[in-house]
């Protein structure tokens, strides 16, 4: 009784607390708090986000993931296919007004090559994982950089685009202290560095200094311009309360939305839900190597079991398409030949367990809550599997757990995503390998494994493209792995909120993004 | 007065959860387990008297089969921690000495644990299955016993009969079982149901955090998590478990009440 | 006596405090996964994740990662988070300014409530006011926090819209804001240790009007309110206090799901991230940090009983 009164009172004096929202900054969420603001480095998807508000590459992914000139006005490639040269762009300035020269780049460059940075991206630029190995790096004159590769790597400029990468940003000296510790990014994008009070909230403020690309937005690259004074991604893990602050109103933009929140948000009128498949593939992965997958045709039985089309329209309806194959739906690569997927078949999935002489044993597949669409696609599997009389029980890990005994190989099945290749030799890549000396690796069937290594140094696109339809049909035969679908990127946002837009790359992007 | 009407409704709203737990067992309206992709998130209606899941799954089906295995967890956690926690409890009160201090520092430092983070840990090393929660919980549960049956013995075995049986030659052992043990039944009873409670709560906590009995078994605690995102279309989904877990908790409580009352003298109505 | 009998107290509880470090440490390498794994996630090759391991201080032998951080932990500092470098203790300390002042302000609130509720309900035992207060107070307590917590959230921030749903203000920043945003866990923590509370001074009561000294009170003519303020409900207290300690020690515990429930930076939070971050050493120090509190909760109840119960000070 005591308690109702008070709430009373307080109901009453919060209604007059709420106009003062309007001076409040563009806010979108952040399911987690950001690991350090360093480009590559201490980082995860959502720091990649934040980060590349403020720091920007000689490239950049464009729209479709492609990379394209951002810092760069034009990047030339040598004959030999060995020495790129990347002339910078004119009137660009870092945060601290101090003009952009190739002196910065270089010692940027020459900052994440050093292993003390721990720059992610580190053993795919100096030959350690074999995509590319930068021999030198020049800075000849003040608008001029060259960097010069041992053997030509079709690779090298997607490499340097990553947003995992940092999209290896171009930082002013001052960013780092006397002593080479890293105080904050002092880059030259469109915001700059604000509070960062942590576990609540990351505050950007707008680089009034900011000289923008033509165009309209394009990815990380095209036209940015900061239209608001102040952004802020506000920390909010649980996701049901993350719907609930951009209903109520206490967030402008929803990023990374989960599937089950969907139906709610879209019945609403004010607020409106973009989506955007993304790189990022949901599949079930199979381990060849356990006594019973490692019998293609219970692997094949599983993938008939399942009626994908169904399974997939019931966890995203028409928000992406059903895939499956390893490269994205989105990819340049995707011919017809990569298209098809057999049908459900009961009938056929049972012949092949009887020939197989399966006899009802439990198959344990893994899965976690912290992707709820790597959930739910588990629960639906193991219920049309067992149409099929195959038995799957779950064993529900937390994410750190899962990812462990992926690491390991240690696992029947697992439900599971991949982070975006963007790259399609990367796509089998990400999958393939020997298990010996990598057990994370799914398929290591040599014949793949071979037609991978031949596509990542082909460089006539219709070389690789034929590779990549052979592939294709060795790895529906095979069935290593069952790809579900592209996981399609959601932003929500309110009534008001103009120029949100979701994307392949799937990170949050504020620039053009305004608020009435 | 209370008494009677304690037990009364506690001891109907238990008569009803453990008589639809074991129901559940033999029948329910529908497969709980069975996924309808078509006809998700359905409201209530004749067919579905609770409606729909995310997966098209029958609620009033899964409450049922949630209320067996909720049950059935709760009473294995129990009897883990009443069997361990007393054998704790009897050895440290009896023996007293250095045993005695060993086992009661294990004992606060266990204490000293948050209960639901103790289980948060130990369910990482386990595993979540339906045997790791038994174990997490009922290794949390059991300082609580340990505490209460040491308190139990130690102020038994100060009593003549103790005293007498040890007089006459009768083993420690058998001292121990035939006199000390049933003094400390009654306390126990009492605690046993509080404990029933605390589990079927901290289950549903557990599974909330996302580490419950994994499914797709329902309990009340993962039904309850799996409708938070739908919380606001569908009602129906977040209130069903949330309720049945409060009755069964009302239910526990009161018939815990009764239990009390009639079994310590002193808080009996005068 | 008091002093050297707290000396003793807090010496006792070194050795509680030491196991729980000990099991904590050895709890979290048990785990499956590490935070150098989670942060290369699933592209992890070997070479990387030894750097990465050797770079977090995590390739020593299990006894010197332990040795080093009991070390450094006996002189004050906690080490750093593995997943963005904060300093740990700091960390700990800010988030438990959070969940302090809503445990706080809860368990005041229901003391205040639950404690004379409890002791009229006790002076009228067996009367309809006594059925109703217990049953109330039963019903209470046997709601689950988090879905009380849900439905209060779902219709005061979603459906009326009176208080925001999401975030946190710091008491100091805007002490008026502070108060809107912890308003729901605070109503709903009350409302719960509300029950139990009551339940506890209702039982508490009724043992001292058992007492002689409420019948000798009684028998010198004095009006049934003031036994019952005079005397009653001081003495009703002090065994409340007692539980009032447990009660607190639990809330720290239990609080991680209303913190997610209200996604408020807490304490309780901080250590649940921490165990899905698998972030040694914010885990170890958190779960330290609230051993050694419930610890000093006792040990404090305990000190204040003697000034609150006259049967023990008399002895």
């Amino acid at each position: 009784m005591k308690t109702s009164s008070f709430l009373a009172g307080l109901a009453a004096a919060v209604l007059c607390v709420l106009p003062a929202m309007a001076q409040e900054p563009l806010r979108a969420s952040l399911n987690s708090d950001i690991r350090s603001t360093q480009p590559g480095g201490n980082r995860d998807f959502n720091t990649d986000s934040v980060v590349l508000h403020m720091v920007e590459g000689l490239v950049a992914l464009d729209e479709r993931a492609m990379p394209v000139p951002m810092l760069a006005e034009k990047v030339d490639v040598s004959p030999d296919g060995r020495t790129y040269t990347f002339t910078l762009r004119q009137g660009v300035t870092f945060h601290n007004g101090v003009p952009l020269t190739s002196a910065e780049v270089l010692w940027s460059l020459r900052r994440y090559m050093d292993p003390a940075t721990q720059w992610r991206c580190l053993p795919d630029l100096n030959g350690r994982t074999g995509l590319a190995k930068v021999t030198e790096m020049a800075a000849p004159d003040a608008r001029t950089m060259t960097v010069t590769l041992e053997k030509p790597a079709a690779l090298f400029l997607s490499i340097l685009a990553r947003p995992d990468c940092g999209e290896t940003g171009i930082l002013h000296p001052s960013s780092v202290g006397a002593d080479g510790a890293w105080i904050k990014p002092v880059g030259t994008g469109p915001f700059m560095m604000g509070e960062w009070r942590r576990g609540q909230f990351v505050e950007l403020d707008r680089f009034d200094g900011y000289v923008s690309l033509p165009g309209e937005r394009d990815g990380f690259a095209g036209g940015k311009q900061a239209l608001v004074p102040k952004v802020r991604f506000v920390v909010i893990p649980d996701s049901s309360a993350a719907k609930a602050a951009l209903l109520a109103g206490n967030v402008d933009v929803l990023t990374d939305v989960p599937s089950p929140e969907l139906p709610d948000l879209r019945a609403r009128a004010d607020v409106t839900v973009l989506a955007a498949p993304t790189m990022g593939v949901t599949g079930l992965l199979m381990q060849t190597r356990d006594p019973l997958l490692k019998d293609a045709r219970i692997r094949q039985a599983i993938a008939l079991s399942l009626d994908v089309p169904e399974l997939v329209s019931a966890m995203i309806g028409d928000d992406a398409p059903a895939n499956a194959s390893p490269l994205p739906s989105a990819s340049a690569f995707r011919s017809d030949a990569q298209t098809g997927r057999p049908a459900r078949d009961i009938a056929a999935a049972k012949r092949l367990l009887a020939q197989a002489g399966y006899r009802g044993q439990t198959i344990r597949m893994i899965t976690n809550r912290r992707y709820p669409n790597v959930y739910d696609a588990a629960v639906a599997t193991q219920a049309m599997a067992a149409e099929a009389g195959i038995k799957i029980e779950l064993e529900v890990l937390d994410w750190a757990t899962q990812l462990d005994r992926y690491t390991r190989g240690d696992y029947q099945m697992m439900s599971f995503i991949y982070s975006p290749r963007l790259d399609p030799s990367l796509s089998y890549e990400m999958l393939s390998g020997p298990k010996d000396m990598q057990p994370r690796k799914v398929w290591e069937d040599p014949q793949a494994l071979a037609l991978i290594q031949q596509s990542m140094t082909a460089t006539d696109s219709a070389a690789r493209q034929r590779i990549f339809d052979e592939l294709y049909k060795l790895f529906m035969t095979q069935v290593p792995m069952i790809v579900l679908y592209n996981q399609p990127d959601y932003l929500a946002f309110r009534k008001g909120v103009r120029g949100a837009k979701p994307w392949a790359a799937g990170q949050t992007r504020l620039w053009n993004v305004s608020r009435d | 007065m209370r008494l009677r009407m304690n037990a009364a409704i506690g001891g109907t709203l238990m008569a009803l959860v453990t008589g639809t737990a074991i129901t559940s067992a033999f029948w329910t309206p529908e497969n709980p387990l069975r996924i309808a992709m078509r006809a998700r998130l359905n409201a209530p209606s004749a067919a579905h008297w609770l409606g729909t899941d995310e997966v098209g799954r029958d609620v009033v089906s899964r409450l049922m089969a949630g209320a067996g295995t909720s049950c059935l967890v709760a009473a294995l956690t129990v009897l883990a921690a009443v069997v361990l926690g007393s054998l704790i409890g009897l050895v440290s009160g009896f023996a007293r000495g250095w045993v005695d201090r060993v086992l009661m520092l294990v004992n606060d430092a266990l204490l000293a644990f948050p209960g639901i983070l103790l289980a948060l840990g130990l369910l990482a090393v386990l595993g979540a299955s339906q045997w790791g929660i038994v174990a997490a919980l009922g290794l949390a549960y059991t300082p609580t016993v340990a505490r209460i049956v040491r308190g139990a013995v130690l102020s038994i075995r100060e009593r003549e009969f103790v005293e007498a049986s040890r007089s006459i030659g009768n083993s420690a052992l058998y001292t121990m079982w035939r006199h000390v043990l049933p003094g400390t039944v009654s306390p126990l009873t009492v605690l046993a149901t509080s404990l029933f409670g605390w589990a079927i709560l901290a289950e549903s906590a557990l599974s909330f955090l996302g580490l419950g009995v994994p499914p797709p078994a329902p309990t009340w605690g993962n039904m309850l998590a799996a409708a938070r995102p739908y919380l606001e279309s569908a009602i129906w989904l977040g209130v069903a478990p949330g309720a049945c877990i409060a009755l069964t908790l009302l239910g526990v409580n009161l018939l815990g009440d009764a239990l009390r009352d009639h079994l310590d003298p002193r808080s009996r109505p005068q | 006596m008091t002093a050297t009998y707290a000396l003793k107290r807090l010496a006792m509880a070194v050795p509680t405090l030491l196991l729980v470090a000990v099991a904590v440490f050895a709890l979290l390498r048990l785990v499956p996964g590490d935070p150098a794994q989670l942060m290369l996630g699933d592209a992890a090759d070997a070479d990387q994740l030894a750097a990465l391991r050797e770079s977090m201080g995590l390739n020593h032998a299990l006894p010197v990662q332990f040795a080093n951080w009991l070390g450094a932990a006996l002189r004050g500092d906690l080490g750093h988070s593995l997943a963005n470098g904060q300093a740990v203790l700091p960390l700990i300390l800010e988030r438990f300014q959070v969940t302090a002042s809503i445990v706080l302000l809860a368990v005041a609130l229901a003391a205040l409530i639950a404690i004379p509720l409890g002791t009229i309900a006790a002076w009228k035992q067996n009367s309809a006011l006594d059925v109703a207060v217990v049953g109330g107070a039963t019903l209470l307590l046997s709601i689950p926090s988090f879905w009380l917590g849900l439905l209060l959230l779902l219709f005061f921030g979603l459906k009326l819209g009176w208080v925001p749903v999401v975030g946190y203000v710091g008491f100091g920043e805007s002490p008026w804001q502070a108060l809107l945003y912890i308003v729901l866990p605070v109503v709903t923590l009350t409302l719960i240790e509300t029950g139990v509370l009551t339940r506890m001074a209702r039982s508490a009561a009724i043992d001292v009007l058992r007492l002689e000294y409420v019948a000798h009170a009684r028998s010198k003519g004095l009006r049934e309110s003031t036994v019952l303020r005079r005397h009653v409900l001081p003495n009703a207290f002090a065994p409340t206090l007692t539980l009032l300690g447990i009660v607190l020690g639990n809330l720290l515990g239990g609080i991680a799901v209303i913190e997610t429930v209200f996604t408020i930076p807490g304490l309780g939070r901080l250590l649940v991230d921490g165990i899905y971050a698998r972030d040694y050493p914010v885990v170890q120090g958190t779960m330290l940090f609230v051993a050694a509190i419930y610890v000093v909760v006792n040990l404090l109840t305990d000190l204040l009983y003697p000034f609150f119960d006259p049967r023990v000070a008399a002895e």
